[in-house]
């Protein structure tokens, strides 16, 4: 962890401090904060919007509750990622075999905002990762995306180092196979693999 | 787990390590070794780049179309229902609540546990009697006496000793005391005869142990 990581968790836990408090301006600059990166970790358990939002807002609503019952063990990061992917586990339970509605695809917004560069790379990812499972996109996105440690990834997913280590590994391995022969290259996954 | 690279232990190393340090957070010593060991291998080179593409897309910002100021605005609103405020109230009271209990049932306990003590230390007898107990069992030829006022000690316990009795009770509030036969020579009929008998007794009754 450097010294910017540092700071931000020493103001986020300052910012659930004043949660404990009943502060809502602190509740509503933590939200801002973590709004986006919370969002594209989602976005690797869920595709749908609606479901996106309403885990979000539990898990703002849990850390409002429990704001006062943190004790630090964690990153503020750390514990709010938990919380949140606790939350789209159950979701992913809840409405995970229910269909999305037209109007809730995000193609429209990433059509219109994205570079044709940033387009095709988040293609390549989309379906790159499609071939994991949750919880191997949820490691990806943990590590690569949010940059926690495996120690943190095994806090936030509350199993065993090991377990993240292994997942970690199979996900890259898939990756690795199937990543090159989308992006127009020979896939490795015969020669390498042995 | 199976090693997907071909080559030995530098690439198995370097596998390890690339994730650590498209993060920077391996130590710069690692992050050297491995870019040493990419100049010299292609394979390890060509999943480096593929591993940085990867961090590159995962840190795209979400194309999903979400406004948090919109997300904020219900959150707040849900905060405000009933149920959320009951919830965080319960959340804030519980520990206290929990504690209060707890409290209140260790005073009990210790209550139960000082009385229970001091009943055991009082040897079991209570301090009173109710009326559907047995009475106190009396000695069997046990008399009641009454003894003049101005009889003296002197005479009194003369007259004990002559007829081998001794006061087991007494005086009560009338000053009547109870008196028992101490030697097997003295019945209760005789000494009653004798003590009804003697100048400075006033009464002297037999004792019946039931009614």
């Amino acid at each position: 962890m450097n010294d910017a990581d540092n700071d931000a968790d020493a103001t986020d836990r300052m910012l659930l401090q004043r949660m404990s408090a009943g502060d809502r301006v602190a509740l509503g600059v933590l939200y801002r904060g973590y709004h986006g990166r919370l969002c594209r970790f989602l976005s690797r358990l869920t595709r749908r919007p609606d479901v996106i939002e309403e885990v979000i807002n539990d898990c703002f609503w849990i850390a409002w509750q429990k704001a006062g019952n943190f004790h630090g063990d964690s990153r503020v990061s750390t514990w709010l990622m938990g919380i949140a992917y606790r939350c789209g586990l159950k979701a992913l339970r809840q409405h995970g075999d229910e269909p999305v509605e037209d109007d809730n695809l995000p193609e429209q917004r990433s059509a219109d905002h994205d570079q044709d560069e940033d387009r095709e790379l988040r293609d390549w990812l989309g379906k790159g990762l499609d071939r994991l499972s949750v919880d191997q996109r949820a490691v990806i996105e943990l590590v690569y995306g949010v940059g926690h440690s495996l120690d943190e990834v095994a806090v936030i997913t509350q199993c065993p180092v090991g377990t993240v280590k292994a997942r970690l590994f199979h996900a890259r391995v898939k990756l690795r196979n199937v990543l090159p022969a989308l992006a127009g290259e020979p896939s490795k996954q015969k020669e390498n693999v042995p | 787990m199976t090693f997907p690279l071909d080559s030995g232990r530098d690439c198995v190393r370097a596998w390890d390590l690339m994730p650590w340090a498209l993060q920077d957070s391996a130590p710069q010593e690692q992050v050297q070794w491995l870019q040493d060991h990419l100049v010299h291998c292609a394979s390890c080179r060509a999943e480096y780049a593929q591993q940085h593409r990867l961090r590159q897309a995962v840190s795209l910002p979400s194309d999903i179309p979400l406004d948090a100021n919109i997300g904020l605005g219900r959150l707040l609103g849900r905060l405000d229902t009933p149920d959320a405020r009951d919830w965080r109230g319960r959340a804030r009271s519980g520990n206290w609540l929990t504690r209060a209990l707890v409290a209140a049932v260790l005073i009990q306990a210790i209550g139960i546990g000082v009385l229970g003590a001091k009943l055991g230390s009082s040897g079991g007898v209570p301090l009173y009697r109710t009326f559907s107990q047995e009475p106190a069992p009396v000695a069997a030829g046990t008399i009641r006496v009454v003894p003049d006022a101005a009889m003296t000690l002197a005479d009194w316990n003369a007259l004990l000793h002559r007829l081998q009795l001794q006061v087991v009770g007494g005086p009560n509030d009338v000053g009547a005391y109870t008196v028992a036969p101490n030697g097997p020579a003295s019945t209760t009929q005789q000494a009653l005869q004798q003590l009804r008998a003697t100048r400075g007794i006033r009464l002297a009754e037999p004792v019946y142990s039931a009614p």
